[in-house]
């Protein structure tokens, strides 16, 4: 019996979280730079750290506790908060990078990469404008 | 060629500290504070004995780097440990210069690559043991005063990176026979890694084809045998311009709440006392929301050599200095293998609680026999 209400707990945080807004990756309206899905993930992880036009990508966060983060980095990223602590500890200390700044919301990160040519930021994909491009979503 | 290493330090701490107007210097540190003690009287097993010690494993660190612009920055470890009275040093410092996104060439005192945990060898943070299996990470030293490019690349859905690195050490090193200066040069080598999503493969090779090790006893026994007109036992003896050869294979799996980790290792100080030593361990682990549970089996096969057969017995004091080198050399080896149970608990965003438990069995001399608890305390900031 406590298996059974185990699974249907389980269940009903899965489809909750599957049920979560999606998460769009936005970039500048002037940047015309080809990003794949996949490269959208590598640049987050700083294996990607310019666009093919040689220019260098300037990669922001949402806060810590944002739910859209925790979905980007749960689906895009395939890593939980602690996993990507100790991702970047190895990069910071083996001087490989350092993570992407964080910022303070969804409105924030939307201003930034409006205002940034070479930005690419990721944020509730209800709360995207017009002011950004959406390249990808999760 | 050999760099000089405190003309480098003062360089970097120079620039690191006198360049904050162009740009901001970047502080990160990290602590580890581990309690440990080995759970039956009288034993002891890599460097703790039966009352508790907060010293030995412990450390902090602080890392300032500062970005100079143009793919060139600065960067100076300090590491303080306890079981160096806490006395801080220089881990490392380095300029390094990011010849574009894919080379970067590091010059000055920085990690040599010997394992697939040496580059963070210390941010305990970073890796699920309180410290790196023991058996396998047993070079002495860990920094070398190099050179090195690393160059990143992919290759279909693998990113490959691989570091070229030549360069010198000499320090005093601490092992089971005690503290005596090594000098290794000629030092080079690879590294190269292998990553996919939740794969990471690993491989390096080095030969440092002057390597010393000053250990005051064997050179007295080291002079009898050349008194004696045995000048080849004395050269096989001592650790003087011989050859070092080190070979590593690494395998890393994270895959959802699962890993996998293993590492082989083998070392050979050519023509010297050194046993020619193989090591590995593999780490099984899963995970718990923020709680890792893991298990390492690892075991260590060190043979040693014997370098009197060429001795002509008969002589009352060449055979004891025969059979006193013999038995030295026989103290070289090493039949070992562990079992740590452990867990980590991420009860922190940047810090975390870990537990170990390591039964150590020693097939040559059982007395070596021992049991390990520890637990630490390790952050990140």
């Amino acid at each position: 019996m406590k298996r059974i209400l185990l699974i249907v707990a389980t269940t009903a945080l899965f489809n909750s979280s599957v049920a979560q807004a999606e998460v769009a990756v936005i970039i500048n309206n002037a940047n015309a730079s080809a990003i794949t899905t996949s490269d959208a993930s590598r640049i987050f992880l700083g294996k990607i750290k310019s666009f093919a036009n040689g220019n260098k990508i300037v990669p922001v966060n949402l806060p810590a506790a944002s739910t859209a983060r925790g979905e980007f980095e749960q689906k895009a990223l395939k890593k939980s908060a602690s996993q990507l602590k100790a991702f970047w500890s190895k990069q910071i200390f083996t001087g490989k990078g350092k993570p992407p700044k964080d910022l303070g919301s969804d409105t924030d990160v939307i201003n930034f990469v409006a205002n940034n040519a070479n930005a690419i930021g990721y944020v509730d994909a209800a709360q995207v404008t017009d002011s950004v491009k959406v390249i990808a979503t999760f | 060629m050999k760099i000089t290493f405190k003309k480098l330090a003062a360089l970097s701490v120079a620039t690191c500290l006198s360049t904050t107007a162009h740009a901001e210097i970047q502080w990160n540190g990290f602590a580890s504070i581990v309690a440990g003690q080995t759970t039956s009287s009288g034993d002891t097993l890599n460097g703790y004995d039966d009352s508790i010690s907060l010293e030995q494993g412990s450390f902090f660190a602080l890392q300032a780097s500062n970005d100079l612009g143009d793919g060139l920055s600065v960067t100076a470890q300090i590491l303080a440990r306890g079981e160096n009275d806490w006395d801080p040093e220089f881990e490392w410092a380095y300029l390094s210069y990011a010849i574009n996104d894919q080379l970067n060439i590091k010059v000055g005192r920085q990690r040599a690559p010997f394992y697939m945990f040496s580059d963070y060898l210390d941010v305990s943070y970073a890796y699920p043991w309180i410290s790196p299996p023991k058996g396998v990470y047993n070079v002495p030293f860990s920094k070398l005063d190099a050179i090195s490019a690393t160059y990143t690349s992919t290759l279909g859905e693998f990113d490959v990176s691989t570091q070229l690195i030549y360069g010198n050490y000499d320090g005093d090193v601490t092992t089971d026979d005690g503290t005596f200066n090594v000098e290794t040069n000629n030092l080079g080598g690879f590294s190269v890694t292998v990553t996919r999503d939740w794969l990471t493969l690993r491989g390096a090779y080095f030969v440092a084809s002057d390597t010393n090790v000053m250990h005051p006893v064997l050179a007295e026994t080291a002079d009898s045998w050349s008194g004696a007109g045995y000048n080849d036992v004395a050269s096989q003896l001592l650790v003087a311009e011989d050859e070092a050869v080190f070979a590593e294979l690494g395998l890393q799996i994270d895959y959802n709440d699962y890993i996998v980790i293993a590492e082989y290792a083998s070392l050979e100080i050519k023509n010297s006392y050194r046993a020619k030593e193989a090591s590995y361990y593999v780490t099984l682990g899963k995970r718990f929301d923020d709680v890792l549970v893991h298990v390492t089996y690892g075991k260590d096969d060190d043979e040693s050599r014997v370098i009197t057969n060429d001795v002509a017995s008969g002589n009352v004091q060449i055979d004891a200095l025969k059979a006193g080198t013999d038995a030295f050399m026989r103290t070289q080896e090493d039949d070992s293998s562990y079992v740590t149970l452990g867990l980590r608990w991420d009860f922190h965003s940047s810090a975390a609680l870990k537990f170990e438990y390591t039964d150590y069995s020693n097939n040559i001399n059982a007395a070596s026999d021992a049991n390990l608890f520890r637990m630490a305390f390790v952050t990140v900031f």
